[in-house]
C-alpha cells in the first residue's frame, strides 16, 4: 500500500516489524523480499513517486574537496532513487577486492566474494540481467563472434559486464510494492533523526518530517538505512541528541572513507588490423549490448605492482579526438533530459547503428577504485535544509596511490597489448607526469561508497559483517556505504546483492 | 617522393658514413637499414607519431644519436636468426619498453623510430 505522508494527521505514529529508510535500489530490493511475509514493513521514501524539485533540493550540499559534481544532481530523491538515471552497467567485485591488501591501507572486507555469489545470482533478475555468468568464455559460448583478445591471463584478463535495460526501480517495481498488503510505502516521508534509547544501545524511533511542516514517528523492531552513502552518513551524524558526534560514531568513522570510482579518459589504443575481429567483444551499443568485456590486470600483477584495481573500456575514437570524462559527459541538463525521456518507460538510451567497419583507434576509459582514505569524508554543513536538517558537506580527497596506479596500469597494459600483438597503448600527458596533481578531467562515476564501512572491529568500521551498526542492536545499513573498498565494478549489482544478504539475515533475526 | 623511396635515398647517404663493424657487418646492410627504419609502428600510428617518438628517444639517449650507432644497437640486440618483429615481441615480453610521447613502445621500436627520424631529418 502507498500513503503520502503529507496526508497523515500531524503526529501520526507508524509502526511495523521492519522499517526501511530510502526506496532506491537497496531499499526496494529489500522490500520486494518481504512481500507476502507475515511481517509488516515500512518503506519510507523522502521524495514522491516522481521527480520534484523541492524534494531534490534536500540533497543539495557543499563540496569542499576535489572538484565534484553538484550533490543534488548526483543522487535522485524519489521512489526508485538514482536508478532513475543510471546507465545499467553491472559487474561483480573481484575476489581480490575483498582481500586485505597490505599495500592498500584500510582494505579488506570481513566477508569473501564466495559468500556474495548466491546473492549476486539472486540480484541478476532484479536488475533484468542475463544469467549469472561473468566469464568471457561464457559469453563467447553464447555468441561465437565475441572473441576476447589473446591476453596472458597471468597479466591481463577480459572482465565481463552485463547491461541492465537499465531497470528504473521506481517504474519497474512500483506496482509490486504498492500492491503488497504488508509493505507500507510512505512517500514524502523524510527521516530527520534516528532516536536512540537512553543507553544508546538501540533505536526507539524515527522522526519523520514533511515539507508542509508535519512531523510523524516511525517505530519498528529493526531499522535499515538505505538512503545512499552521503545521506546515510548525514542522518547518522545529524542524530546527535544522545551523543554529540552522532550515532554509530564512537570512533569518528561515520562519513569517513568516502570513495568514488575514478573514471577518466586515460589513453588511446592503436589496434593491430589483425585484431579487428576482436573488437565486438569490447563494443557497447546502448540499449542493445547484453554483455561486453573490459580490460583488467590480474590479481598477481596488482600485487606485484602494489596498485589498485581498475578496468579499461575501449571507446572508438582517435588520438586527435578529445574524449569526455564521466562528469563532462553527464551534465545536469543531459541527465535531466535522460530522466525526462524515460520517466515512464523502462527503456535505455536509443540504440546507435553499428559502425560500418571495426575501428582501429580507441579511447581508453579507465574506471579505477579509490584507495580508502579517512580524510575523504562526508561531514555536516552549517547550512540547513528546508526540514531544518544540516546539509551534507563533501570533502573528496585522493591519495598518491590513486595517482600512481593509473601509470602502472597503463605501462603493464601497454606491454601486454604489445606482446600479444594487440596494438600499442598511448597514455595521456597527465598520466605520464610524475606528480600528485590531477588534471581538469578528474571525474568520478557518480558512485558514492564507504561512509559507513564494514569491519568486524568497531574501532575500524561502522557496521559489522551483517551490516548492523556497531553498538546499536537494531540498526542496519544497506547500500554502498558499507563497502570497505569499491573495486572497479559499478556498485549497483553489489548494492542489490548485499541488500539481499541483509534481508536474509533480518528474516532469520525476526523469525 | 614516397616515404620508402625517400628513406632509400637517405639511407644511401647515411650508409656512406657507416664505419667499422656496422658497415662490414653485412652485404645487405642497406636493406637492413631500410628495414630497420620502417618499424611496424608506422602502420599502426603513422609517420608523424613515429617521428616524434624517435626524436624523443634521441633526446633521452644522445649517445645513440647517429645512424650507425643506432643501427648497430638494434642489430646487436637481435638474437639470430630472430626477426626484428620477434625482437620487438621479446622486448614486450621481458618489459624492455619505454614510454615515449605517451606511447608504450619496445626499446627496439624506439630505436627504429629514432632511425626513422634520423633518416627523415
Amino acid at each position: 500500500m502507498h500513503i503520502d505522508a503529507r496526508t497523515l494527521p500531524n503526529g501520526s505514529v507508524l509502526e511495523a516489524d521492519l522499517c526501511i529508510v530510502g526506496a532506491g535500489a537497496a531499499g526496494i530490493s529489500m522490500a520486494l523480499e518481504w512481500i507476502g511475509s507475515r511481517h509488516k514493513v515500512l518503506l519510507l521514501e523522502g521524495g514522491g513517486l516522481d521527480y520534484e524539485t523541492a524534494m531534490q533540493d534536500l540533497y543539495r550540499g557543499e563540496s569542499v574537496g576535489l572538484p565534484y559534481y553538484p550533490l543534488q544532481a548526483a543522487r535522485l530523491h524519489y521512489f526508485g532513487g538514482t536508478t532513475g538515471h543510471w546507465a545499467g552497467f553491472c559487474s561483480t567485485l573481484d575476489p581480490i577486492d575483498f582481500e586485505k591488501r597490505e599495500w592498500v591501507p584500510h582494505s579488506g572486507w570481513p566477508i569473501r566474494r564466495e559468500e556474495l555469489d548466491p546473492f549476486y545470482a539472486r540480484a541478476q533478475p532484479l536488475l533484468e540481467l542475463g544469467p549469472y555468468e561473468y566469464g568471457a568464455g561464457d559469453w563467447q559460448r553464447r555468441d561465437p563472434t565475441l572473441v576476447p583478445l589473446p591476453l596472458d591471463p597471468h597479466v591481463m584478463w577480459t572482465k565481463m559486464w552485463q547491461f541492465s535495460p537499465p531497470t528504473r526501480f521506481g517504474a519497474r517495481y512500483r506496482a509490486a510494492v504498492i500492491g503488497a498488503p504488508n509493505v507500507h510505502l510512505y512517500t514524502h516521508a523524510n527521516v530527520c533523526e534516528l532516536e536512540a534509547n537512553e543507553s544508546v544501545r538501540s533505536i526507539e524511533g524515527l522522526r519523520v518530517r514533511t515539507l508542509d511542516g508535519k512531523e510523524h514517528r516511525a517505530r519498528a523492531r529493526y531499522y535499515v538505512l538505505a538512503c545512499c552513502s552521503i545521506q546515510n552518513a548525514r542522518l547518522l551524524l545529524a542524530s546527535n541528541r544522545r551523543t554529540p558526534t552522532g550515532l554509530g560514531n564512537a570512533y569518528d568513522l561515520v562519513g569517513r572513507f568516502f570513495m568514488e570510482h575514478i573514471e577518466m579518459p586515460t589513453g588511446h589504443l592503436a589496434l593491430a588490423p589483425s585484431r579487428a575481429a576482436n573488437t565486438k567483444m569490447y563494443a557497447l551499443e546502448f540499449g542493445r549490448t547484453k554483455a561486453r568485456g573490459e580490460l583488467a590486470l590480474s590479481a598477481a600483477v596488482q600485487r606485484e605492482q602494489r596498485i589498485l584495481n581498475a578496468t579499461v573500456s575501449l571507446e572508438p575514437g582517435g588520438p586527435d579526438e578529445v574524449a569526455q570524462s564521466t562528469f563532462q559527459w553527464g551534465t545536469p541538463d543531459r541527465l535531466s533530459a535522460l530522466r525526462e525521456r524515460d520517466a515512464h518507460a523502462n527503456a535505455g538510451p536509443p540504440a546507435e547503428p553499428p559502425p560500418a567497419r571495426a575501428p582501429l583507434f580507441f579511447h581508453l576509459m579507465t574506471r579505477q577504485e579509490q584507495a580508502p582514505n579517512p580524510a575523504s569524508r562526508v561531514l555536516l554543513s552549517t547550512e540547513r535544509d528546508a526540514l531544518d536538517m544540516p546539509r551534507a558537506r563533501l570533502d573528496w580527497r585522493l591519495t598518491a596511490l590513486d595517482r600512481r596506479s593509473f601509470h602502472a596500469f597503463y605501462e603493464v597494459m601497454g606491454r601486454e597489448l604489445g606482446r600479444s600483438g594487440t596494438g600499442r597503448v598511448k597514455m595521456l600527458d597527465w598520466v605520464t607526469r610524475d606528480e600528485d596533481t590531477w588534471p581538469s578531467t578528474l571525474s568520478g562515476g557518480w558512485h558514492h561508497m564507504g561512509t559507513t564501512r564494514m569491519h568486524e572491529n568497531p574501532r575500524l568500521g561502522v557496521v559489522d559483517a551483517t551490516c548492523r551498526v556497531h553498538g546499536l542492536g537494531n540498526l542496519y545499513v544497506a547500500g554502498a556505504s558499507v563497502y570497505p573498498t569499491g573495486g572497479a565494478a559499478n556498485p549497483t549489482l553489489t548494492i542489490v546483492a548485499v541488500s539481499l544478504r541483509l534481508s536474509d539475515h533480518l528474516k532469520r533475526t525476526l523469525a | 617522393m614516397n616515404r620508402r623511396r625517400f628513406l632509400g635515398v637517405s639511407a644511401a647517404g647515411a650508409l656512406a658514413g657507416l664505419t667499422g663493424s656496422a658497415r662490414g657487418a653485412s652485404a645487405n646492410a642497406a636493406i637492413d637499414l631500410l628495414t630497420l627504419a620502417q618499424p611496424d609502428l608506422l602502420s599502426l600510428i603513422g609517420p608523424q607519431a613515429v617521428r616524434k617518438i624517435g626524436l624523443r628517444y634521441r633526446a633521452l639517449v644522445p649517445s645513440e644519436n647517429e645512424v650507425h650507432v643506432m643501427y648497430t644497437a638494434i642489430l646487436a640486440a637481435r638474437p639470430r636468426p630472430s626477426s626484428i618483429a620477434g625482437l620487438v615481441e621479446q622486448d614486450f615480453a621481458v618489459g624492455r619498453t619505454m614510454v615515449l610521447q605517451g606511447w608504450v613502445v619496445s626499446v627496439t621500436e624506439a630505436r627504429q623510430s629514432a632511425l626513422f627520424s634520423l633518416l627523415s631529418d
